[in-house]
């Protein structure tokens, strides 16, 4: 009850999906920043997937020209090792899209099953699964992620899981609130009168009406787990070398070769804080298209 | 009404425990412990001292039995000696706490005064030019990392204006204009983001709040809009609003520690990542258990707070 | 009346006389240190505690050495050390007797400890019987990282309170320089030792003030002090900051006096570049980057996979990347000119890693193809290095050479907390390692990293004939015949590729230019932090 604002605010829909040919054509119109976003996110996209062939440099080449302005060799400059910045950046992207999605996959995967399993059977079940959650959501992510970086070691996969247990009780709860929504339709109950099978009724008639807050629980998580990667590697506890990580170029190494080449922290940064924001801003609308109450007037 | 307190309270204690378990198993779950520290700094190992100081320790014993010992600790109140400095923990924490608790305090202080009326005002004219403006803006402040943007603003400080508040910090009571100006910088970086979530957050209320009926009734009753607007809606939107802070709580620590560490300031935030390196368990686990405790505190007084502010529940309409 | 003949250039000399007598008040007056102020510097890194016994970082040495002396000290005057730049501290002589094997030290009868107990030979007792792991010694280390230099000593004896006598097994010349280390201070015998981490009771010129760990040291004139005139200021104090460019801001708005510990090339320039009135001291250091290679694991054990590494690893790219222009090249031991026993110049340039990259590169692959590794068969390595930004940087250099001649490199990044422990256990393939050594002596040196068996040998390297050639040296009282012999080592050592050193690096002192005798040494950065000499102009 307390939280009902709040899920409605993060999540809420009701309704079906919408018919497909309309849709984007809506969509782009009525959310010009939401189209915005979606650009962001298609770049980054790209960037990721065609990174050797944007790049102009090895991103882990050492050179002698260190600390270098950018210019026609070096179109980003160099760091304090020589290497050009802006292919390190062009492959960072495929790190933080790769840790992001993976992330934010696996933990609003197993965190939508646990709230679509926890909604759906009720009782007891539902009572413990809340409590850990609970406790999963009581502790600040930052501090989850760094005892478990620090408990795993820093490594490619060690930091999806880490980022991925703070998504998992968010996810829980969304898919958990439309599954106790849906429940009660009448249709469900329709079903389970004439037999069929609990499982059936679960993933045919509730799964695919939990999609619309999946989908934006999704986008919505997807930057935070970006931020929460820079963050970590920012800390030294994510990401590890050779692997071009934009959160630890900006690590305090950076932060020292800042006055002599400010480029080395201009960079990186806007580039995590444009991925977020297109993922913020496609996020935002794409609830705002999917909840049925917030549309029109 | 009396029910629901104590349920509440259970739970709250139910997710304590948990959470102190998830603590304790992670931490030990790590490679190395804390005599592998104690003799890093010496940077050599010699297993008939290192035997002698896990059983000092206590680190030898069986891993519930270390819990067990340690949970008994912390509900007398004794919260162990820091391995590290060999000194009561307590007294390693004590002097951290007022540094991380002004911070805190002022960065919510500061996000609440920014994004409450921010989120009011881009909900009034919702599809205006203002609302685009101030919702980019605001998830401008969800996007940029938190360090990112205390970096960009030291580097801005330093190279054009100058100005450079006290790198050591300098408790309030020593000189209150020092403090608040070395405290604004860190406020800031840190609240912009909790401002960013509440201006959202408030937006989307007020939205909801403003179609209910009891507000198109003061409407048609004639009221002047400004005062239907704060009398009736922002009362009322001001409950999720509430909700949030509760749970940003646990959401600013994050941003916390990166700030007590790009601004120097002696917090107990930056501390707990010393501690988490150097394998410091008691003030990792100590220290971790207190976020803990305040976060779920924090959250409990919140849903209480709007049990007890609910109108729906107070004029009958659940 | 005219004045007589012989009396004419009077004034004239009377001026010149009063002109003279100006100059020498003005010069001595400007060189007059002042007294007062406290002085306030930023260290490497918080300190694990204040005993010097039982830590190896500078950080120690910087945050307790104020408060405590030693028998003898390297005169901070001096900025190459060496045997020859030795003064009394609380010993006031000392005599070699027994061709060395003797040690007789007259102690200073006016020394107090902090807290008004007299100072006597017990306490010397005290202190090296326990550091010596004695088993008749009343105190007893948590951790003794330096037990291995006095392992040639059989006894210390009292024979009055102010005469301490150290008995060896056989000459060894350099325990002098070890008992000058700033990591050898006397501790009183009347303080437990478990005391002294987070306190300091000594005898030294400043006494504890306050100690906030993992943020301030902070210390206040000692007014007894058995120097007289000594120290010249009223405090001194250290604060930790974390963050270099945290650091750097601290020092550039004044709050800091001195800062410079840990930093590199470019942190002293932009340091400088902010504030062009700061004072840069730039010197060399003891302190090496060097590669370990598992000597004990496959296929590191084959000779030519050892060579092809320390071939690959060009050192002019290592001078201008991670060091950014800051370092020197040399051997096993410090080079010359700033250290004392290191290869001749001539010599470091033929060693591996210094000659033609493309050339070296290619013998590198070559060697590799010989030890069965090419193109279809690529050698895969770990590189291991400490999670901390400096060791990280130089890493991720090593991992591109190292791909540059087809190894398969990667980075595996360990926590400070189990760096040590797996090195010692040998838990790694290739690992790039930071080694500061107390002193610059051949004994320190050699004895703690190359020996077999030996805890900081992380290499596993073992040679009975370097063994030997070892404790030859040590007893060798001719320093001409003894510095051939340990450049005859260091040469070994470099052909066998103990411990392929990338380059010694330099140390950074940087401070307002009202900060007067802030003593560097070329040799060490470990011997020099008493800090009785220094005072503020202003």
């Amino acid at each position: 009850m307390a939280t009902r604002a709040l899920d409605l605010a993060a999540s809420g829909t009701l309704a079906g999906p919408a018919p497909r040919r309309s849709t984007l054509a809506l969509f782009l119109r009525k959310n010009p920043l939401g189209a915005v976003g979606g650009l962001l996110m298609g770049l980054l996209i790209v960037t990721a997937v065609l990174a050797e062939v944007l790049a102009t440099h090895n991103p882990i080449r050492t050179s002698t020209q260190v600390l270098a302005a950018p210019g026609a060799d070096h179109w980003l400059g160099t760091d304090n090792l020589g290497r050009d910045l802006y292919s390190r950046v062009v492959h960072g992207s495929r790190i933080s899209i790769v840790v992001g999605l993976a992330a934010t996959l696996l933990g609003a995967g197993l965190g939508g099953l646990i709230g679509l399993l926890s909604g759906y059977a009720g009782g007891k079940t539902d009572l413990v699964a809340q409590r850990l959650m609970d406790i999963m959501q009581a502790l600040p992510i930052l501090v989850l992620a760094l005892v478990m970086a620090a408990a795993l070691g820093p490594s490619l996969t060690n930091t999806i899981v880490a980022i991925s247990v703070v998504i998992v009780p968010r996810a829980a709860r969304v898919v958990r609130s439309s599954v106790l929504a849906i429940r009660e339709f009448v249709y469900v109950e329709a079903a389970r009168a004439l037999g069929v099978r609990h499982a059936r009724v679960a993933l045919r008639h509730i799964l695919p009406n939990t999609f619309g807050p999946f989908i934006v629980l999704v986008t919505a998580q997807l930057g935070g787990a970006i931020l929460t990667e820079a963050t970590l590697s920012f800390l030294g506890l994510g990401i590890p070398e050779p692997y071009p990580s934009w959160g630890r170029m900006l690590s305090i190494a950076a932060a020292e070769y800042a006055e002599k080449a400010p480029w080395l922290v201009i960079y990186p940064g806007l580039a995590i804080s444009l991925a977020v924001f297109g993922t913020n801003l496609l996020g935002d609308a794409l609830r705002d298209t999917l909840d049925p109450r917030l549309r029109g007037s | 009404m009396r029910v629901y307190v104590a349920k509440r309270l259970a739970i709250a204690v139910v997710t304590l425990l948990g959470m102190s378990m998830l603590i304790f198993v992670l931490m030990r779950l790590a490679p190395g412990n804390i005599t592998d520290i104690i003799f890093e700094s010496a940077g050599y190992v010699d297993e008939a001292d290192r035997r002698r100081l896990a059983a000092e320790l206590g680190i030898d014993r069986p891993i519930p039995v270390q819990y067990g010992r340690w949970l008994a600790e912390f509900l007398s109140g004794d919260l162990g000696k820091s391995y590290r400095y060999d000194l009561p923990a307590w007294e390693v924490i004590k002097p951290r706490l007022p540094v991380t608790v002004e911070l805190a305090v002022l960065a919510l202080g500061f996000s609440i005064l920014f994004g409450v009326p921010t989120g009011v005002i881009s909900a009034i004219r919702r599809g205006r030019p203002v609302d685009y403006a101030l919702r980019v803006v605001s998830l401008a402040g969800l996007s940029m990392p938190s360090f990112w943007l205390a970096m960009v603003v030291i580097l801005l400080l330093v190279r054009s204006l100058g100005l450079i508040p006290s790198m050591t910090y300098v408790s309030p009571f020593e000189n209150l204009g020092a403090n608040l100006f070395q405290f604004m910088l860190p406020a800031l970086a840190v609240g912009y983001r909790s401002s960013a979530l509440i201006m959202r957050i408030t937006r989307s209320a007020m939205l909801e709040v403003l179609r209910e009926d009891y507000i198109r009734t003061a409407w048609a009753k004639g009221q002047r809009e400004t005062l239907v607007v704060w009398r009736h809606a922002l009362k009322n939107a001001s409950l999720p609003v509430i909700t949030l802070i509760g749970i940003e709580f646990a959401f600013l620590i994050g941003g916390l520690i990166v700030t007590e560490t790009v601004f120097n300031l002696p917090g107990v935030a930056r501390y707990l990542v010393d501690a988490i390196q150097v394998r410091d368990y008691p003030i990792v686990q100590n220290l971790a258990m207190l976020i803990a405790v305040v976060t779920v505190l924090a959250n409990l007084t919140v849903d209480l707070l709007y049990t007890w502010l609910d109108p729906r529940i107070k004029y009958g309409k659940a | 009346m005219m004045r007589p003949r012989s009396l004419r250039p009077l004034p004239l000399l009377l001026a010149a006389c009063v002109v003279l007598l100006l100059l020498v008040v003005a010069r001595t007056s400007a060189q007059q240190p002042k007294y007062g102020g406290v002085l306030v510097n930023s260290p490497l890194s918080a300190t694990p505690s204040l005993s010097p016994h039982e830590e190896s970082t500078i950080a120690t040495v910087q945050q307790a050495s104020p408060c405590l002396n030693n028998l003898v000290y390297f005169d901070p005057a001096k900025k190459q050390e060496s045997v020859d730049t030795l003064i009394p501290e609380l010993a006031e002589k000392w005599a070699w007797q027994d061709s060395h094997r003797t040690l007789v030290l007259d102690l200073r009868r006016d020394v107090r400890w902090h807290d008004g107990k007299p100072f006597t030979a017990q306490d010397v007792k005290y202190t090296f019987d326990a550091v010596r792991g004695a088993p008749d010694a009343k105190a007893k280390l948590r951790v003794n990282p330096r037990k291995l230099w006095y392992a040639n000593v059989e006894a210390i004896e009292v024979p009055d309170p102010h005469t301490v006598v150290f008995r060896l097994n056989r000459p060894q010349p350099s325990l002098l320089l070890m008992l000058a280390a700033g990591y050898s201070p006397v501790m009183p015998a009347h303080v437990p030792w478990a005391d002294f981490r987070n306190k300091c009771i000594g005898t030294g010129p400043y006494k504890l003030k306050e100690n906030k760990p993992g943020e301030l040291v902070e210390y206040v004139k000692n007014p007894d002090y058995f120097v007289k005139g000594r120290p010249y200021l009223d405090g001194l104090k250290f604060v930790v900051i974390r963050d270099r460019s945290t650091q750097i801001a601290a020092l550039q708005s004044g709050q800091l006096d001195v800062a410079g510990s840990g930093w590199n090339r470019t942190n002293a320039e932009n340091a400088k570049s902010g504030k062009p009135q700061l004072v840069v001291v730039e010197a060399d250091s003891n302190v090496n980057d060097n590669v370990l290679v598992n000597f004990k694991k496959a296929p590191f054990t084959d000779k030519r996979v050892r060579q092809a590494i320390n071939l690959a690893l060009d050192r002019k790219a290592y001078l201008v990347g991670p060091r950014q222009g800051a370092a020197t090249f040399g051997g096993a031991l410090l080079p010359r000119p700033a250290g004392v026993w290191g290869l001749p110049a001539a010599e470091v340039a033929t060693l591996a890693g210094m000659g033609d990259p493309v050339k070296q590169k290619a013998e590198a692959k070559k060697l590799l193809a010989d030890a069965g590794f090419g193109p279809g068969n690529p050698l895969k390595v770990v590189v291991s290095t400490r999670a901390l930004a400096i060791y990280v940087d130089t890493a991720s250099w090593m991992v591109d050479q190292l791909q540059q001649v087809g190894v398969e490199a990667t980075l595996e990044q360990i926590e400070t907390g189990v760096w040590h422990p797996k090195m010692t256990r040998l838990e790694y393939q290739i690992a790039l390692n930071l080694t500061g050594v107390g002193i610059d002596d051949p004994d320190a040196q050699l004895y703690e990293n190359y020996r077999c068996g030996s805890q900081r040998n992380f290499s596993g390297y073992c040679s009975e004939e370097i063994d030997r050639l070892m404790v030859e040296q040590s007893q060798v009282l001719d320093p001409k015949k003894r510095l051939a012999l340990v450049n005859e080592i260091d040469r070994k050592l470099q052909a066998d590729g103990a411990r392929p050193i990338l380059g010694w690096g330099k140390q950074y002192a940087v401070h307002w230019p009202h900060v007067k005798g802030w003593a560097v040494h070329e040799n060490s950065i470990y011997n020099v932090s008493r800090r009785q000499d220094v005072w503020l102009d202003r």
